[in-house]
């Protein structure tokens, strides 16, 4: 059986809570896995030999460079999970403008005495080779379960790879841009169910940039529907403000 | 002199080290370093748009992400000026229920029972084989909670339909009432919850920490209020709160300190309930009477047993939420309002304690400063004093024992480190 760790980076762990909350499977998915780490579930120590590691959150410290690094020469599978660890999620915001100041306007003088090795933000991903990505914030707990069964079973990464819109058709949705409003389903991955858009809400891009997405395309659509351009590569930030592309 | 750590205690919210000096014997010092990586989420607000900052701020913890949306949503509505309607109240207080249930289910079963059951087990999962019954009791509760939660609000982390003004779009009556039967249900696994509790054997322990809840004249108060300070016997509102809460940044945590009255200061289920213990459902009252606990409690390992006597109170309040709600009527689709420059603050009683939002907007919608303060950084300070107050009564332990009872104290207080830093 392979053993498994988790670890926790910078996140608020609401992925890892979402791996709690797939209670109809908790106790079969523990069952498929000798579970050899969770901070946030049991008592116990990181072990020193495992074969998958499961990442929550951004890189923003320098021992998480070095966790990482060692967390890569150990295991045999890496899988990232959620935007923080994906893309960098609502953590890589702080990359914009001057870390220091930002340090400042949270702890003012005495920024200085907090938060020892800090670095700027940034995705799993950007420090070791990730074999497997459950996108979204938080991740979705079913397609947690299924990605770990393909780890498991050593079938590849199978991230969608188009953008939502054609799924939205499917679902039947109104489209935003009908009403001029910004959403960002054009350009981010499927495979939500476009859960937002379905409840009144535009898509905010949680789930990361589409590898198929056509941003040229894209803003043509947006200037030919009358909506904000800048609002669209605004928002495209929130949770891919870690690519130097879309600046 | 020798230095005693646990880092990266296990069963809580985040990253904490908790550092033990000791020295012939005597415990010098005890401290709880918060190593929870900072995010620096009230610089990250500031020039992004109003309608984002409870989407930004709710991603400063998992575990309670509805208290943190819809606390952002009050301080941003304050701001702006805008009143919500009552079905739209009706809502988020089902919302912010959902979520004790969830929060409450998790901490006393997940990571808290394993200090108490089967002497001490590291996890709940051995419990699966040896106490089936338990854990399916927990799951049923959580999973309530994250359904309820789902129902109201799209999914169980995060939260889709809250938006200023109101929600983009609600659950069916029918949808809501199927869950009265199930809340029926969770009360009375709350009741056999809070039972559980009771049998945890707890230390008799009376530190000296003032403490703080919200308390509203009609009702338990979670969704608005003003806070009362217990001992002082004063009652604020809550939009004053950067000036009755003191924050200072110290070295050795990622979070900030916080007092009241140059004094320490505990918030979460043992405070609400000394203070608002005449508004609890009656059932809640009946199971809790009947186990002993009586108001007040200055027992931080009360926190415990008062959760479970929210669960129950939870459960009762949320099938009465949903009755009103089905007889409401209005709308809880946003009216229109104008972007006007403005400051606002916001505050509910999350499943950890008080937690504030603030923030200002300029005339075009962007906001120009954020300010936030979680349960957990507020309880930090007094979190340590109980510690120092507590580790010399344990101290002639053998090692085991003494980092177990100092870690049941630091769980009594269910703190969510993530949130402390933010």
């Amino acid at each position: 059986m392979a053993r498994v760790v988790v670890l926790g980076l910078a996140s608020d762990f609401g992925c890892q809570v979402q791996m709690t909350n797939m209670e109809d499977h908790l106790l079969d998915v523990l069952g498929a896995i000798e579970l050899e780490y969770w901070q946030l579930a049991a008592s116990g120590h990181m072990p020193e030999d495992y074969d998958v590691a499961i990442v929550e959150g951004a890189v923003t410290t320098e021992e998480h460079v070095e966790l990482l690094k060692r967390v890569r020469e150990t295991a045999s599978t890496v899988i990232a999970i959620g935007s923080c660890a994906v893309t960098g999620g609502i953590p890589a915001l702080a990359l914009s403008g001057d870390l220091e100041d930002r340090v400042g306007c949270v702890y003012g003088e005495s920024g200085a005495l907090v938060a020892c090795g800090r670095i700027l933000p940034m995705p799993v991903g950007a420090i070791i080779d990730v074999d497997y990505h459950v996108v979204g914030c938080p991740i979705d707990p079913a397609e947690f379960v299924e990605v770990l069964h393909r780890a498991i079973q050593g079938l590849r990464d199978a991230v969608p790879l188009e953008p939502m819109c054609a799924t939205c058709k499917i679902a039947e949705n109104t489209c935003f841009y009908d009403r001029g409003e910004v959403c960002l389903g054009l350009v981010t991955r499927a495979g939500c169910g476009t859960k937002c858009i379905s409840l009144g809400r535009p898509c905010t891009g949680c789930r990361g940039i589409a590898a198929d997405a056509n941003f040229e395309s894209a803003k043509a659509i947006v200037e030919r529907m009358g909506a904000d351009l800048d609002l669209l590569l605004e928002r495209a930030q929130l949770y891919n403000n870690a690519r130097k592309d879309l600046s | 002199m020798s230095t005693l750590t646990v880092e990266h205690v296990a069963r809580i919210e985040g990253h904490g080290t908790i550092t033990v000096d000791v020295d012939g014997g005597e415990v010098r010092d005890i401290r709880m370093d918060v190593i929870e990586p900072v995010r620096l989420f009230e610089s990250m607000v500031v020039g992004r748009r109003f309608d984002e900052a409870p989407l930004i701020t709710s991603r400063i913890c998992g575990i309670c992400s509805p208290n943190h949306a819809v606390t952002s949503l009050k301080a941003v509505e304050a701001a702006l000026g805008i009143e919500v309607s009552e079905r739209t109240q009706l809502l988020r207080k089902l919302l912010l229920y959902a979520s004790y249930l969830q929060n409450h289910a998790t901490h006393l079963y997940v990571f808290a029972a394993p200090d108490y059951v089967g002497g001490g087990i590291g996890s709940v999962f051995p419990l699966a084989t040896s106490a089936p019954d338990v854990v399916q009791r927990a799951l049923r509760i959580k999973k309530l909670g994250n359904e309820l939660t789902t129902a109201l609000a799209g999914r169980s982390v995060h939260p889709i339909t809250p938006v200023v003004g109101g929600f983009s779009s609600e659950p069916a009556v029918s949808v809501l009432e199927a869950f009265v039967p199930r809340l029926a249900e969770a009360a009375r696994d709350a009741g056999k919850t809070a039972a559980l509790v009771a049998t945890f054997v707890i230390p008799t322990f009376e530190p000296a920490g003032e403490m703080l809840a919200m308390v509203d004249s009609d009702d338990y108060a979670i969704y608005e209020g003003s806070v009362c300070a217990l001992d002082a016997g004063w009652c604020r509102d809550v939009s004053e709160y950067r000036s009755f809460i003191t924050e200072t940044v110290v070295g050795h945590s990622n979070a900030k300190h916080s007092t009241v009255d140059g004094r320490p200061f505990m918030v979460g289920a043992l405070p609400r309930v000394n203070q608002s213990w005449d508004r609890l459902a009656p059932t809640a009252r009946v199971v809790a009477s009947k186990l002993g606990f009586r108001p007040v409690s200055r027992n931080t390992f009360h926190n415990n047993l008062c959760q479970a006597i929210e669960l129950i109170d939870a459960a009762e309040r949320c099938a009465s939420y949903i009755e009103q709600f089905a007889a409401v009527g209005g709308s809880s689709t946003p009216e229109a309002f104008a972007i006007k420059s403005g400051s606002g603050s916001g505050a509910t009683e999350a499943p950890r304690g008080t937690l504030y939002h603030s923030l200002s907007i300029d005339d075009d919608g962007i906001v120009t400063a954020g300010d936030v303060i979680t349960p957990t950084a507020q309880n930090l300070a007094n979190l340590e004093a109980d510690m120092r107050a507590f580790a010399p009564t344990v101290a002639a332990l053998p090692e085991p024992e003494f980092v177990l009872r100092i870690e049941q104290l630091v769980r009594a207080y269910d703190p969510c480190l993530s949130c402390s830093v933010h």
